[in-house]
């Protein structure tokens, strides 16, 4: 991440463009405004930006095809701005390679906080520590041992490929299809169930409260998030 | 019969002459001629008849002695038993050979309107053309008169000139085997078997009782009707669907249009509020409290606008549910997520059991329910009451309760009715229109679910919502 973080916004209401650009400005980003999908490829085709804010609605076409172009030539972090009641177009979004979303009407502190954990992120390819602690729990990757309040915790190959895929992606919403096929297999996207059981059976192993769980969160109708530090 | 006598006695008469020229032996072959000829124009009873008056008047006016039925030689008794014998045969198989003609005429009549039938059902537009187009030719063949019913309508009481039984009529619907009404006149209950189920009852009642031809034909007329029925049947489906489905996108079109209109504005109210406390110099304090109450406004004004919209889609049938087999331990820690603002020092205890079944739901409807929920205990509960979330497994269902210690819903609501908009406490001060509560009914309505009002032990409010249990799908154990 540069000094000053470059910050592209994409999105066809200039007056959501206005308190994006208050809010991230008060981050110290240096902002830039796009109203069109063209417009949105044409700025992020001159480079160097550290986010992307991307509206799904789009007056000259879909949100989604600006991720796909994007990923193209660049792995940087995508924030999508979506309805409520548009969780497909959502989850096509964050398939297409988004790596998260919020839902309007939003508040500037979620999309402060949204923006910084993604702009934090580790880059992609980077290696992840070898040790990695939330709450009272400490993975050791390198030694594939789970300790909770010091104690060994027994998790079952799955478990185990499912808790350290979501470490691997810190504050980053997974969809329900992208973990079903990374652990299960391809065959598997529409096994859902398996998700629940697995991600309940983590919850009661490292949560002090599976039904209030607050570092294996569930996005509803999306899939999960792994919130290392609540 | 009497043409038949007639023409025995005119034989006689012209033979009679001949008596001296002409042997016994050829005036038996005339009156076997005779038996032929009446047998081939006029049928079979009237060459009986001609047979037995045939071997009368040779006897008397041929047989010596003549005029009288004596006879002289016991040797004309053979003769009379064999030309009898012969007459009747002969008759018979020629009057035989007669009707099967006649029936062979009639059955290619009946195939031809058959075909010419079949050929203009095949056309026909509208229920009422079919009926035209059966009914005369029933009056035509078979003078008789014959009534249309279809299952999907009323079966009116009564078939021209006289009443006919509905039961007759209902029962030949269900069983769909045909039915003979001998009383007064004949009427025949034909059912309108079509390919995928009766279709109604074709009623024919004619003077004569039919026979198995008959019978025959008019099944193969009701099966034709029956076919014009259905495919008419379907043809107002597809139309149908076709107006259901340009509805249908016209209403949702509206729906996301005025969800976007409305959002729009919201979500930069909202973000405005937010960001005018970023402002540097900061604000003085008075100017930030009534800007945060200002946000709190446009969020609440959100949420109304967010459960309004719901509503609306719920009620236009155009929410698709995206049915899954959920954890509702899960669902509820995503509630409590979402609504935790709402709780301040409440206290809140999650009650669930470790075994609770998956339950087959469409994860974010029924996040709505329960927030919805949450947040009325929230508002209608004392600040530092208690708030318990509870759930139990039933043979059939799951039983889902959100309780506080409010006051409690009025007596009025306790159960399992409710209308939209009947907010528990009349005019208060709490905000709120009592939305949340119909569009929780709405939601679990199209879950097969059940919303039941009850009082919490404390007295306070209690609402349960019932799901029912499926069969989940069984996990394969993980290799160990």
């Amino acid at each position: 991440m540069s000094a000053t973080p470059r910050v592209l916004i994409v999105e066809d209401e200039a007056a959501i463009r206005q308190f994006v650009r208050l809010a991230l400005e008060a981050d110290a980003c240096q902002v830039i405004e796009a109203a069109t999908l063209a417009d949105g490829l044409a700025r992020a085709g001159e480079g160097g930006l550290d986010l992307v804010v991307l509206d799904l609605g789009l007056p000259d076409g879909d949100g989604i095809d600006f991720v796909r172009a994007y990923r193209a030539w660049s792995e940087g972090p995508v924030l999508i701005l979506s309805a409520r009641v548009e969780e497909n177009r959502k989850i096509d979004a964050l398939d297409a390679g988004a790596d998260d979303y919020l839902t309007k009407p939003f508040g500037v502190g979620e999309l402060r906080a949204r923006a910084r954990a993604l702009m934090r992120r580790r880059p992609r390819g980077e290696q992840l520590p070898p040790v990695i602690e939330f709450g009272e729990v400490v993975v050791d990757l390198s030694r594939r041992q789970v300790l909770r309040r010091g104690e060994p915790v027994h998790l079952t190959p799955i478990e185990y490929r499912l808790l350290a895929m979501m470490l691997a992606h810190p504050g980053q919403v997974l969809t329900q299809r992208k973990l079903l096929a990374d652990i299960w297999g391809p065959s598997y996207v529409e096994s859902s169930h398996y998700l629940r059981i697995y991600v309940g059976h983590l919850r009661q192993k490292l949560e002090d409260d599976p039904a209030q769980p607050r570092h294996f969160l569930t996005e509803t109708g999306i899939g999960y998030r792994f919130q290392p530090a609540p | 019969m009497v043409l038949s006598a007639l023409a025995c006695v005119l034989v006689a008469i012209v033979a009679a002459p001949l008596r001296e020229v002409l042997d016994l032996a050829n005036m038996v072959m005339l009156f076997l001629l005779t038996v032929l000829v009446v047998a081939v124009s006029l049928g079979r009873n009237p060459a009986i008849l001609a047979s037995v008056l045939g071997v009368l008047l040779f006897d008397i006016f041929f047989v010596p002695p003549h005029f009288s039925l004596a006879v002289s030689n016991l040797q004309y008794l053979i003769t009379f038993a064999v030309m009898l014998a012969t007459a009747l045969i002969t008759g018979h198989l020629t009057a035989t050979l007669r009707e099967q003609a006649a029936q062979a005429e009639r059955r290619e009549r009946r195939t031809h309107a058959l075909y010419e039938i079949a050929s203009k059902l095949a056309g026909a537009l509208s229920q009422a053309q079919v009926e035209e187009i059966v009914l005369p030719f029933v009056a035509e063949e078979f003078s008789g008169k014959c009534r249309l019913l279809l299952a999907e309508q009323e079966v009116p009481g009564d078939l021209p000139g006289e009443g006919l039984a509905p039961d007759h009529v209902a029962r030949v619907i269900e069983t769909g085997v045909r039915h003979l009404d001998r009383q007064s006149a004949c009427t025949l209950y034909l059912p309108l078997k079509a390919p995928m189920r009766v279709r109604g009852v074709l009623v024919v009642r004619t003077d004569e009782a039919p026979d198995e031809a008959d019978l025959a034909f008019f099944e193969a007329l009701a099966s034709l009707a029956a076919i014009a029925v259905e495919r008419l049947h379907y043809v107002e489906v597809a139309q149908r669907s076709e107006v259901d489905m340009a509805t249908e996108r016209l209403r949702s079109s509206i729906l996301s249009a005025l969800s976007h209109d409305l959002r729009t504005p919201l979500t930069v109210l909202i973000g405005l509020a937010d960001s005018i406390s970023l402002a540097v110099p900061e604000l003085p304090a008075p100017a930030e409290a009534r800007i945060a109450a200002f946000g709190d406004q446009a969020r609440r004004l959100a949420g109304l606008v967010g459960n309004l919209l719901e509503m609306a889609r719920l009620n236009a049938g155009s929410v698709k549910l995206r049915l899954e087999w959920q954890s509702l331990e899960e669902v509820v820690g995503s509630s409590l997520k979402l609504v935790g603002d709402a709780f301040g020092r409440h206290r809140l205890r999650v009650e669930l059991p470790r075994d609770l079944p998956l339950l087959r739901f469409d994860a974010v409807l029924i996040e709505r329910v329960l927030c919805n929920l949450l947040e009325n205990a929230a508002k209608y509960s004392p600040a530092d009451g208690d708030i318990l979330i509870a759930a139990r497994s039933l043979p059939d269902f799951v039983e889902l309760s959100v309780s506080d210690d409010g006051a409690g819903f009025p007596e009025s609501m306790i159960g399992e009715a409710g209308d939209m908009f009947v907010r528990g406490h009349g005019e208060s001060s709490i905000p709120g229109t009592g939305l949340g509560l119909a569009i929780c009914r709405a939601i679990v309505d199209a879950h097969g679910g059940r919303l039941r009002i009850a009082r919490a032990p404390s007295g306070g409010a209690c609402v349960v919502v019932c799901l029912p249990r499926g069969e989940p799908p069984q996990i394969e154990p993980e290799p160990a």
